[in-house]
């Protein structure tokens, strides 16, 4: 049997762990000891592997480019070549026509690893002449990044996954660490076993809320209401560190006034909290001598992402929980690698490295190094406003990698419009995926396991994994395919590994520029910012407490409070909040195809609902129900559990029948635009005949699976003799 | 003493890894593949309430009332454990209704007879189903090795004694806390 080091690809712990392969197959999974697991894996590591092996359980694997010469034709296989010059000739005419930002690309946050998605926000940049490129940090912790970009300077983890269990006080805010991070669970647990103090806000009951010294079961959408209250008693009761605010922050006359009229009694009517409990919250944060907080999309996924981000940075910066070990701010990263598609600079706004695209030093840096005239100065086109700006004509080709925003966005039906809308649409994939089905040229790449690179774990290590099998069928590594592209549009790009690539990045960013290659051989992990070729990397930021803005001071921020935008009435009289569960990662593409996860959870997943809920509505545990909002409807199993707090419900937003972002709404955060995924106004309606409903989502899981099977095998038959 | 699995309930997050781990140590090699909805049996498994994840397999009694309940003697006393003889089970479920864990269950399984190098189907064969311990596994239990939080501990005689030895010590100290 052999081994080959690999790094999860399912969250951003970024767990190191060997692939054991048998006659060219991964047949398991062990855990390694990398700095940030340790020795442990959990279920999505140890068992979610098999997918790489085409079980198609789900969905199959891609094996051809192939191509849709009109959007009712079928697929038919194609040789890379015309796969590469019919890309090449549309994205051409496109650009020509309607200008290069008429074209947009996103790069992945998920398997394919930092080296790819330099190359796709390179060719973005410098082929195609456009900053339209992003990825779904958007739809995530895009919020993190904006407002602890403004407040501390950075977007990032300001200290490392180890350092959490020698905290004294773990502040859980809007994050379910058990089915987000099972391995950093662990470290929560051994800080309380330390004698940490454990405070969660959540309204749900969640695994942390149940280990908790305090649990402070808020309603939804009354974070900043919350954060602000904290802030109030830090400072009204003096709890703050008057030092550490005088010398190393700025803006506190403002923040006092604003946070001033949200005493306790005033945030209670909001929140639904005890005012004592919210005291009490603050003088045990306070009290500590270091004290973390983390968060999740609990507390980005709003329409005031950015301003709780920035409200919950406030706390650190008042109590002076920064600047040293075992403290801090921690925008957990959700999906494995969107901290390294963030580091890449796969965002409209930023080169790699943080460097903004407005500075024309920087640009004139990245035009120089990449041999053209110049760089588009203008900060480009988000995600989330793609279906928008395709139906208003302004998108009109698109280039989507490794991401399945059919499934993963808000309100399902306008992203299909926006889809249906584009001229032209390229899906680089693994899987045959929803966002697929509406392409007209599909390119095959490598899976994770099938290649190589670093990829950047939550707490900014980079690490590196390597390949254990050889990719089957006529597929490529997404940089190559991208660099093709590249070439036959005219820039010749060519790259022979992905080290090539990282040395490149590397000496264009001068916060990357010590993490070698040979640093991270092996069990080694890389945090950046490290400058140079001596340094280890920085376990955490703003030592000696200077930050990363002009002047070095933290800045204290805060807003009133905005109640969520989807109005509940009576016709719709439930919030519906999507959340995640343990054993399915991302849109399901992978966990789907792998038989442990999914013999643990299949369609159409469940919709949680508190017993008081469940029974006004006459539906008992594990029945199916509709659910439906302004935007959709979706059939759904109730779990019924005393967990869920009443009045809400809950969706996991992998399943593809009971797809719950059919009903969420498109409606942003002003700055980040990540949409407000926590808070749709739903009903939830019993179904009186069980055995039809059940025979109906058997039918339409059958149906679903059976289009994208036939879409890939039948392109497959007509493949010509080449293939 | 008898061997068993404990959880701890205050370190559990409802994970099920050690529901896999248990369902594939018992695959007979098959696998993850082997895997599906159907045929998932683990020894093990995670109870979620209100307040509590935690969870819960076979204790290996000392006094063990499904081996008192067993009319056929299929259930005996091996290798510090509590084992099924799986060729003298009836499939009575005497055994399910007596143990107070519900961690005992019956299942069936294809019934199968080597002839001639032929594989003959017998029909169906009953099998008492509970944590064995893992005791063909090198490695002993499996989904104590997996559960990510370590929530789970293999407790023999020397454990046993270490976990005595710590509570007695707390209560000591407690005792004099509260004298003083
Ligand atoms: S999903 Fe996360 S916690 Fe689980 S093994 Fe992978 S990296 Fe580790
Ligand atoms: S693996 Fe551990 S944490 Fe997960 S359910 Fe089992 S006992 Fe609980
Ligand atoms: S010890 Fe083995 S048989 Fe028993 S519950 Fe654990 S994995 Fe299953």
């Amino acid at each position: 049997m052999e081994k080959h080091m690999a790094v999860c690809p399912y969250c951003g712990t970024g767990c190191k762990l060997n692939l054991l392969v048998e006659g060219g197959k991964v047949v398991g999974a062990e855990p390694l000891n990398g700095v940030t697991n340790e020795g442990e894996l959990c279920l999505k590591g140890y068992f979610g592997y098999d997918f790489i092996n085409d079980t198609k359980i789900l969905t199959p694997r891609l094996r051809n480019p192939m191509l849709r010469r009109s959007r009712d034709a079928a697929f038919e296989a194609v040789s890379w070549d015309e796969a590469i010059q019919y890309a090449a000739k549309k994205l051409g005419e496109i650009k020509a026509k309607y200008g290069p930002d008429s074209i947009m690309t996103t790069g992945s946050s998920r398997g394919t690893g930092n080296e790819t998605n330099y190359v796709m926000q390179k060719f973005t940049r410098a082929v195609l002449g456009t900053n339209n490129v992003d990825n779904c940090a958007r739809v995530c912790h895009g919020p993190s990044v904006a407002g602890l970009q403004v407040t501390l300077g950075n977007g990032a983890m300001s200290n490392s996954i180890p350092e959490i269990e020698n905290t004294k006080c773990v502040l859980v805010f809007g994050y379910n660490v058990a089915d987000s991070h099972p391995v950093i669970a662990k470290r929560i647990i051994r800080a309380k076993e330390r004698g940490a103090k454990i405070i969660v806000c959540d309204p749900r009951k969640i695994e942390t809320a149940r280990l908790a010294d305090l649990w402070l079961p808020l309603n939804n959408g009354s974070n900043m209401a919350l954060v602000n209250a904290f802030a109030n008693i830090l400072i009204n009761e003096g709890l703050y560190d008057k030092e550490y605010v005088a010398n190393h922050t700025e803006g506190f006359d403002e923040y006092r006034k604003i946070v001033e009229k949200y005493t306790p009694e005033y945030a209670e009517a909001i929140t639904g909290l005890p005012a004592d409990d919210i005291r009490e919250a603050m003088r045990i944060y306070a009290a500590a001598p270091s004290a973390t907080i983390l968060w999740g999309m609990g507390v980005t996924q709003w329409g005031q992402g950015v301003d709780v981000v920035k409200g919950l940075s406030g706390l650190a910066l008042l109590t002076g929980n920064l600047g040293r070990p075992n403290v801090g701010v921690g925008p957990v990263r959700g999906q494995n690698n969107v901290q390294g598609s963030c580091d890449m600079g796969v965002l409209p706004t930023e080169f790699p490295g943080y460097q903004k695209v407005t500075d024309p030093e920087i640009r004139d840096k990245f035009a120089k190094a990449w041999g053209v005239p110049s760089l588009p100065g203008e900060i480009g086109y988000r995600l989330t406003d793609v279906p928008h700006l395709a139906e208003t004509g302004k998108l009109k080709a698109m280039y989507v990698m490794g991401e399945d925003p059919a499934q993963t966005e808000p309100d399902l039906t306008q992203v299909r419009k926006g889809f249906e809308a584009m001229e032209f649409v390229i899906v680089q994939d693994i899987f045959m995926t929803k966002t697929a089905m509406f392409a007209d040229l599909i390119l095959p790449a490598t899976s994770w396991g099938e290649h190589e690179g670093v990829f950047s774990a939550a707490d900014r290590s980079f690490q590196r994994f390597t390949k254990a099998v050889d990719a089957k069928g006529d597929v490529k590594h997404d940089w190559e395919i991208i660099s093709l592209l590249a070439t036959a549009m005219g820039y010749p790009m060519h790259y022979n590994n992905t080290k090539e690539i990282w040395d490149e990045l590397r000496g264009l960013c001068p916060i990357f520029y010590g993490a070698t290659y040979e640093k991270m051989e092996g069990l080694g992990a890389v945090p950046w910012p490290c400058r140079d070729l001596d340094s280890p990397g920085s376990k955490y930021l703003y030592e000696g407490n200077v930050f990363q803005r002009p002047g070095g001071k933290g800045l204290l921020f805060a807003t009133e409070w905005r109640p969520p935008q989807d109005k509940l009435n009576d016709e719709f009289p439930l919030i519906l909040c999507t959340v995640r569960e343990v054993g399915h990662y991302s849109c399901r593409s992978m966990t789907g195809n792998c038989a442990a996860l999914q013999t643990l959870a299949d369609e159409p997943g469940y919709v949680t609902i508190n017993p008081k809920d469940a029974k006004a509505l006459g539906i008992r545990d594990q029945e199916l129900v509709w659910v439906s909002s302004r935007r959709g409807k979706v059939i759904s199993r109730a779990s019924v559990t005393d967990r869920t707090n009443k009045g809400a419900v809950y969706m996991t937003y992998q399943w593809w029948i009971g797809a719950c972002n059919e009903l969420t709404i498109h409606a942003v955060d002003p700055i980040a635009k990540t949409p407000e995924y926590k808070y749709a106004a739903v009903r939830v309606e019993a179904i009186a005949d069980q055995v039809w409903a059940e025979n109906y989502v058997q039918q339409e899981y059958a149906k679903l699976k059976g289009g994208l099977s036939k879409a890939v095998t039948g392109a497959a038959k007509k493949a010509p003799a080449y293939a | 003493m008898n061997r068993f699995v404990t959880a701890n309930p205050s370190k559990c997050i409802g994970c099920r890894t050690c529901e896999v781990a248990c369902a594939l140590a018992h695959s007979k090699g098959a696998g993850v593949e082997g895997l599906a909805p159907d045929s998932f049996k683990p020894r093990i498994r995670m109870v979620k309430t209100a307040d509590v994840s935690t969870a819960v397999m076979c204790h290996h009694c000392e006094d063990a009332p499904c081996v008192n309940s067993c009319p056929n003697n299929a259930i005996v006393y091996r290798q510090h454990s509590v084992q099924v003889e799986q060729e003298r089970c009836l499939g009575c479920k005497n055994c399910v209704l007596a143990c107070p864990f519900g961690v005992m269950d019956v299942v069936t399984v294809p019934a199968v007879r080597q002839f001639a190098g032929m594989t003959l189907s017998l029909g169906v064969k009953a099998q008492a189903h509970k944590c064995d311990l893992c005791v063909d596994r090198e490695s002993g239990p499996a989904c104590v090795s997996v559960c990510p939080t370590s929530a789970l501990t293999l407790m023999d005689r020397d454990a046993m004694d270490e976990t005595l030895r710590r509570r007695r010590e707390r209560a000591a100290q407690e005792a004099a806390e509260v004298a003083a």
